[in-house]
């Protein structure tokens, strides 16, 4: 078949509307304020292989965990599959899951008698059962604290749903509705899929559709690899750590070495921590996405997102680690991993790309789950909060933006007070966050939950508290994160991964403080002028403007004090080499 | 030939061009196109004003109403010109404008920065108070606070302020409280918005960012509206102005100068107001407009004669690639719109060919100036329009009327560029480009349809704006649609619109209640007390009780849902069981699927006051066979795909097609836009003068 440009980008287009669909369906028929509000979701439109061809503008960072469920998938059922099948599964070990509360659903699509796609939904739902509410804990130990494990399981047999598992999953959630409310919005958006693929087909032959298919496929990797292949040869490692379990942590680390040879890459991350005996372990499946993730974000190009982008990127995570551990390994919480996984493939490429990576962010997502009884009702609000970027070599690191691997949205603070026994206190940035830098690294943020009702427990999934998010070059890291319970005036430190659900009591806070985001070269390089502008925006107090970034400043006058600043930053350069604070 | 009676006039200020529309007394009229004066808006429109008064022999002490569709609200914002504004704020959430909801509408770009608040930190002051979210006061307000908030303000110098605390969507009583101390110590000059006047509903982002677009854009609108009703008076006029809203309904200058947010897309609006006015009149309840002008082109749903609204709109986001899920590129605006799907595709998009070698249409555009090739003043971007004209559907010596005169030979040199590029022919590059901006313009019509669970083939399209009537067909062959309507005027549709308008304001309330708890007699104090103050509305615009009606309505959702479904309710009775059925009805309509058992919360209540305007489409009908009536028909060669080989097409006006139908291949050309029918299609024009053309479809 000869190539027709215009053909190829009529179904190019076709096909990410039909995923864009896909994931408005999601969004505005979900239930739970996690998939609703949050968007802590992702779509996708698979060719008949099971290659993404499309996805939705959702997460970045699970658009690649999609192959590994969708080889599970093929390889246990690819010989029985029928119209009107729809799959669903979460489990971690043997399905390509991520954790126990992201559920695939996904429905293959038969046209003419023959199998032509899949659409495939992932929902983050708000509880799968396990040891607290919001199935999220650190402290479980094995993933069969976790929750409810779903292999791969027909959840419609040729249109007819089946009953037995809808049932099971009522019974082993603390949220029925909502979570059999989100696996509805999940199954429309399967059904809207079908329907935009059949709308495909309906226009092009399915020779057609699969020859432009396996084109955008090949695009995609002819593109990353003339991305990679212009990139120096060789390995660039490095480190970065989680702060550890518990009340007494012990660094884990995340070893990247990144090897890039001619027009392949590959991210090695032998030498990363061994698994561990909590809920932090990040599964096959999420460490390739964010691998993927970090890869494709440094392009220069715009590449598809499609399957072809991955196919000259190789991972390496030794089984085993925490980057992929092996069966009873716990994972709830494994974004946490994930996440920095993205942080450190940066790090490594800082020294080849300078001008495409950012500094270090806060560190992946803070997860709170708080629940409890309010009267008959229980209730569980699991918020999954991000803030901030690390600078860029020409800009600041924004606040008030959601992690780069991730899109996820905040949720209203009047719909959770409206819902919920609980007060929001504060939700703002806190000054001299940042990491002083040439470009400033974006502001942490502070949200506070007061409890209204009786008594409720809560876990809290947060990091970089001893291991801040790293400056680029000159530039510092990012202020480290915080939580604490007050309790009338006492205030109670915890530490950054409690090993255990925690108890409020009515009136109750809890207070997380996130990381700053890293600065990017030399603070006493920065204009002036902009530092003025964040001590009048109280973004920088006065006295950080002095000791970070050697301006003072007129208050009074709003002037930046010319002769008091060459005076500071004068002094600072035979200071400068050496290490301040 | 004046009438004695009184006439109304439409005018629509455009980037390029101001349109304005005079409707007599008897229902005929009157069109005039001038250029737009960037520089100072109401020169071109008094320009324009005498010279159409003057051809209909009408004095403009005559005009009982005039009808204004501005951009001035949106260029405020674009531009970044607004007033100096202040914000007031609950204790704690100084920075819920700029944390915003923190997703943006990229993926993978590191270099991505999200736009600056309209009001920068320095400017956000806290006050401490806190409301409840059922209007309980949990903490009252410290006045002194207040007083020191104010201080600031006058210190800051500031020439706008936004209040907007935290619930108050629940009770206002604080933001009254701030307002008032603000009153009684800073200047009256200042334009002040209370979120809970502007849109009493919950989220407090969407609120407060509402309020701050209302306060920034005032004093710009307010002198604007204020300076054109004095230079109108000055000229004679006496009618008063009334301007379009988003939403389609229109409101008087005073109420759009203190709510401006209200007529943010008020150009865009009124053309989705025009069609639907048309569709009404042909019997065509169900309709899809395409509105293609120079940059952009825009789709919009109208269902049982209603064009569909939306609450979720950000202003400032540049072009809205049609998708909702593209947030965060802009600013909040939580209030009435018509649903507008906009796409950056028109007749001056450029064309390129990207990374991967795909063909792109757009989204950069070569605006009025160069204009695309074929314009012949310095262009050499191959444009949409070039690719028409090399494809034969555009008169190749000159476009309207004969006042622009064209350059084929450079409309094909630049097409021919790219046709390099991909290894094509010169007439398969245009055909290329026809194509990939018909399917960019179906993503935008799969927008307002299929994202929200309508089946495109239940509609007909109605095409307008200068480029609309030249590529719709190809769009609705792509999407099943039969039929494609082109009524007359196309090109100034817009500004026809403005005169078809109801008079409208609505007020609203957030209740957030358990549909099964709630007490039909509270449910219809709050419908009562909201009906009054729609009333009220009405009358500052001297519309009497018995000129206006009322239409009811409430928002609903599944408990623990986060996005409503309007559901309207009937002007008699009501009971609730009636509002819960008819909302799992909509829910299955909407998504596919409902739970009947399930528990429903009522999130708000509606009332929307309105006076018809009580002008028809069929005014347009004198509008036909308006520009050239040349009747002998001349022949030109055009190509179409998928064979393209040159086929001799008849060009025609629209009275040629008065005989009966015709089949395709035809180009209808008239003074404002150019009508492509294919070979497969048929085309006939009906007693008002629409073209109505009809697609073969594979079944």
């Amino acid at each position: 078949m000869k190539i027709d440009s215009i053909t190829f980008e009529v179904i190019a287009s076709a096909l990410s509307s039909t995923a864009d669909e896909m994931a408005i369906t999601v969004m505005r028929s979900a239930y739970s304020p996690v998939v609703r509000d949050t968007m802590d979701y992702s779509t996708a439109l698979c060719d008949h292989l099971g290659r993404v061809a499309a996805q939705g503008l959702t997460l970045a960072v699970q658009l690649g965990a999609f192959p590994e469920a969708m080889r599970h998938l093929i390889e246990q059922f690819g010989d029985d599959m029928e119209d009107g099948d729809i799959f669903l599964f979460n489990d971690p070990y043997g399905s390509g899951g991520q954790h126990l509360p992201d559920i695939y659903v996904i429905k293959p699509v038969f046209i003419g008698g023959r199998l032509e796609g899949y659409a495939a939904t992932m929902a983050h739902h708000c509880d799968v059962g396990g040891i607290t509410p919001g199935s999220t804990a650190m402290h479980a130990t094995e993933i069969f604290q976790e929750g409810l494990r779903l292999p791969i399981v027909k959840l419609y047999e040729r249109g007819v749903p089946a009953s037995p598992i809808f049932r099971i999953i009522e019974k082993n959630t603390r949220q029925p509705v909502q979570v059999l409310g989100d696996l509805k919005a999940q199954v429309s958006a399967c059904a809207s899929g079908e329907r935009g693929l059949r709308e495909i087909y309906r226009r092009y032959s399915a020779e057609a559709v699969r020859f432009y298919v396996n084109e955008l496929h090949d695009r995609a990797e002819a593109l990353m690899r003339a991305e990679i292949a212009a990139l120096p040869d060789g390995e660039y490692s490095f480190v970065d750590y989680l702060d550890g379990l518990g009340e007494n942590p012990e660094p884990l680390a995340i070893a990247v070495r990144v090897v890039i040879a001619g027009d392949e890459i590959t991210v090695d991350m032998s030498g990363t921590s061994k698994q561990v005996p909590a809920g932090i372990n990040c599964p096959i499946a999420m460490s390739n996405s964010a691998a993927y993730c970090a890869i494709r974000s440094i392009a220069a190009a715009d590449i598809p997102n499609c399957d072809g982008y991955m196919r000259p990127i190789k991972v390496v995570a030794p089984e085993g680690t925490i980057v992929n551990p092996v069966l009873p390994g716990a994972c709830a919480a494994r974004g946490v991993i994930g996440y920095r996984v993205f942080d450190a493939i940066m790090g490594a490429l800082a020294k080849i790309l300078p001008d495409r990576v950012i500094a270090g962010s806060e560190g992946g997502p803070t997860l709170v789950s708080i629940g409890g009884r309010d009267g008959e009702r229980r209730f569980v609000l699991t918020e999954v909060m991000v803030n901030n970027w690390g600078a860029r070599a020409s800009l600041d690191g924004p606040e008030g933006i959601s992690n780069p691997a991730a899109n996820l949205s905040n949720q209203p603070i009047e719909l959770i007070e409206a819902e919920f026994p609980l007060q929001v206190v504060e939700y703002g940035f806190v000054p001299d966050t940042g990491g002083a830098g040439k470009f400033r690294g974006g502001l942490a943020f502070v949200r506070e939950w007061r409890l209204l009702g009786e008594e409720a427990v809560f876990t809290v999934r947060s990091d970089r508290r001893l291991h801040p998010p790293y400056g680029i070059g000159a530039g510092k890291p990012g202020s480290p994160s915080s939580n604490a319970i007050l309790s009338g005036d006492r205030r109670q430190e915890l530490p950054p991964m409690p090993m255990a659900a925690l108890g409020l009591k009515a009136r109750d806070s809890f207070r997380h403080v996130g990381a700053g985001g890293g600065g990017y070269g030399d603070p006493f390089e920065r204009d002036p002028a902009m530092v003025l502008d964040d001590v009048l925006d109280e973004k920088v107090t006065p006295e950080g403007a002095r000791r970070d970034y050697g301006v003072a400043v007129d208050l009074a006058a709003g002037t930046v004090d010319e002769s008091e600043t060459a005076r500071l930053r004068g002094s600072a350069g035979t200071r400068r080499g050496q290490e301040r604070r | 030939m004046g009438e004695p009676t009184l006439c109304r006039l439409g005018i629509d200020i455009g980037g390029t061009f101001t349109d304005l529309v005079l409707m007599r007394g008897d229902a005929s009229i009157l069109i005039r196109k001038v250029p737009s004066t960037t520089d100072d808006y109401c020169r071109g429109i008094l320009l324009g004003l005498d010279a159409l008064l003057a051809e209909a022999g009408v004095a403009p002490s005559d005009l009982e109403l005039v009808v204004h569709g501005t951009t001035v609200a949106t260029n405020t914002i674009l531009e970044g010109r607004g007033a100096r504004t202040a914000l007031i704020t609950t204790r704690g959430f100084r920075d819920v404008l700029e944390m915003r909801r923190l997703r943006i509408p990229q993926l993978y770009n590191l270099q991505y920065t999200p736009p600056k608040p309209l009001v920068p930190r320095r400017l956000r002051f806290e006050v401490a108070e806190r409301m409840g979210p059922r209007g309980e006061i949990w903490e009252t307000l410290d006045e002194t606070s207040v007083f020191d908030a104010a201080d600031r303000l006058a210190a800051a110098d500031v020439e706008a302020v936004a209040i907007a605390l935290i619930n108050s969507y629940a009770n206002p009583e604080h933001e009254r409280r701030v307002a008032a101390i603000l009153a009684s110590r800073l200047s009256n000059r200042l334009h002040v918005t209370l979120s809970s006047d502007l849109v009493p509903e919950i989220r407090e982002y969407e609120r407060t960012s509402t309020a701050v677009v209302n306060s920034y854009i005032g004093p710009t609108v307010e002198a604007y509206l204020s300076s054109l009703m004095d230079r109108l008076r000055a000229a004679g006029v006496r009618a008063p102005l009334r301007v379009m809203q988003s939403n389609g309904g229109v409101m008087g200058a005073a109420a759009a100068s203190a709510k401006p947010a209200y007529i943010i897309e008020s150009g865009p609006a009124a053309g989705v107001i025009a069609a639907a006015a048309i569709a009404r009149r042909i019997g065509l309840p169900n309709v899809i407009s395409l509105d293609m002008g120079g940059t952009t082109a825009k789709t919009a749903l109208i269902e049982n004669g209603e064009a569909a609204k939306t609450t979720e709109y950000e202003v400032g986001a540049g072009i809205n690639l049609s998708s909702r899920l593209v947030k965060g590129g802009g600013h909040s605006v939580k209030l009435p719109f018509i649903d507008v799907s906009e796409i950056g595709a028109g007749g001056g998009s450029i064309v390129s060919v990207d990374s991967i070698g795909a063909l792109k249409v757009g989204p950069r555009s070569a605006g009025a100036v160069p204009g695309p090739a074929g314009y012949g003043q310095g262009g050499t971007d191959a444009t949409f329009t070039d690719a028409m004209i090399v494809l034969g559907y555009i008169n190749p010596r000159a476009i309207a009327g004969g006042s622009v005169a064209l350059r084929p030979d450079l409309a094909e040199a630049a097409v021919a560029g790219i046709a390099k590029q991909l290894g094509l022919s010169t007439i398969a590059a245009a055909w290329g480009i026809y194509a990939v901006a018909a399917a960019n313009m179906t993503r935008a019509v799969k927008a307002v349809s299929t994202y929200r669970g309508r089946d495109p083939r239940d509609f007909a399209l109605i095409a307008f704006g200068g480029n609309g009537p030249t590529v719709a067909i190809e769009i609705a062959r792509t999407l099943g649609m039969r039929q494609v309507i082109v009524p007359p005027a196309p090109g100034v549709l817009s500004a026809f619109g403005l005169l078809c308008a109801d008079t409208e304001y609505v007020a609203s309330r957030t209740l957030f209640r358990r549909l099964a708890n709630l007490g039909l007699e509270e449910l219809e104090d709050v419908l009562a007390a909201l009906s009054r103050e729609a009333r009220a509305d009405l009358a500052r615009d001297g519309v009497t009780e018995e000129e206006s009606e009322l239409v009811r309505g409430v928002e609903l959702r599944y408990s623990g849902q986060a996005y409503e479904l309007g559901v309207a309710l009937p002007s008699g009775q009501i009971n609730l069981e009636g509002i819960a059925a008819a909302f799992h009805a909509e829910h299955e309509r909407t998504y596919g699927h409902c739970s009947p058992g399930a528990p429903v919360d009522l999130i708000s209540v509606k009332v929307i006051g309105r006076s018809p305007a009580g002008v028809s489409a069929g005014a347009l009908s004198s509008l036909n066979g308006h520009g050239p009536r040349a009747a002998k028909e001349e022949i030109r060669i055009t190509h179409f795909g998928p064979d393209l080989r040159p086929q001799d097409t008849p060009i025609l006006t629209r009275p040629a097609l008065r005989g009966g139908s015709r089949r395709g291949p035809l180009v209808i050309e008239e003074y404002d836009a150019t009508s492509v029918i294919p070979p497969d299609c048929t085309a006939s024009v009906d007693l008002s003068g629409n073209l109505i053309i009809g697609i073969e479809q594979p079944q």
